[in-house]
């Protein structure tokens, strides 16, 4: 994972802002929509610009390419989130916190890892 | 810009039908009537039969001779290099005062990789052709980007 890719996943995405039509081909929502892609970008690419790790690198690409392709075949650039009740991953052996959050933290899928869950 | 290229034609036609309109008395009185600059350019020949190897064109000062369809200007260096400077002085991370024709993005300006990304990405929605990653990648300085364009649009020098 070079340089160069990244450049060419950053470069990608702001062509996919600049032709994108939205859902619903309003102007309105159409313009949002490509305001909110192009923003998102340069947030997380600026955010993770620093990280050194390859491991960490391949998990923001695999990220980044995931999204990509589903905001295109849902015509939809916003995340999304996947549903897990409070003790969805519970056993009948293992119910303490600090094991759940970690199920919880493995089970994330990875086009979700930038985005907070509430 | 349009009205410039406008006044230029009218100025070559004038020139050019200044040496066509001999002795066409026919063309005189039709150019008369015409006032407007938009009228398209018409070649008479059903009432020349006698002259038929010179065609006879509506003359006169208000004729629009060279046709555009739709097309823009013809590029120059200098209007490259205008555009590329104007586009880089709207970039809010870029200070105006400090930016050169030869000042380099990450040396002089102190811009990083992504932002430079950017700037190429901005230059292709200025100029409206797709500038390739390889290349897209070396241009460091607004000089370059100069040099790029007019190699890809042969605006020679």
């Amino acid at each position: 994972m070079s340089r160069s890719d990244v450049l060419s996943l950053y470069r990608r995405v702001l062509r996919i802002a600049r032709s994108w039509t939205a859902q619903s081909a309003l102007p309105h929502d159409t313009d949002n929509e490509r305001k909110y892609i192009a923003q998102e970008a340069r947030t997380l690419f600026r955010q993770n610009q620093q990280i050194t790790d390859p491991e960490s690198i391949k998990r923001c690409t695999e990220e980044c390419e995931a999204r990509i392709e589903i905001g295109l075949h849902y015509r939809n650039p916003y995340p999304r989130p996947t549903y897990l009740p409070p003790m969805g991953l519970a056993t009948q052996k293992g119910r303490k916190l600090r094991a759940q959050q970690r199920l919880r933290k493995q089970a994330k899928p990875v086009y979700l890892l930038s985005h907070d869950e509430t | 810009m349009g009205s410039r290229a406008l006044a230029y034609c009218v100025r070559s036609v004038a020139r050019a039908a200044a040496r066509l309109n001999h002795g066409s008395v026919l063309t005189r009185s039709a150019c008369a009537p015409l006032a407007s600059e938009q009228r398209p350019l018409s070649v008479l020949s059903c009432s020349q039969r006698t002259r038929w190897t010179q065609p006879v064109r509506i003359s006169g000062p208000s004729v629009q001779q060279c046709r555009h369809y739709g097309d823009l200007p013809p590029l120059t260096l200098e209007n490259i290099e205008e555009r590329v400077m104007y586009v880089l002085k709207l970039y809010d991370k870029i200070s105006p005062e400090k930016l050169q024709t030869s000042s380099h993005f990450m040396k002089d300006l102190g811009l990083d990789s992504l932002d430079q990304v950017e700037i190429i990405m901005a230059m292709e929605d200025e100029f409206g052709f797709e500038i390739p990653d390889a290349e897209a990648e070396k241009l460091m300085t607004p000089a370059e980007i100069v040099q790029f364009i007019s190699d890809k649009k042969d605006v020679y020098e």
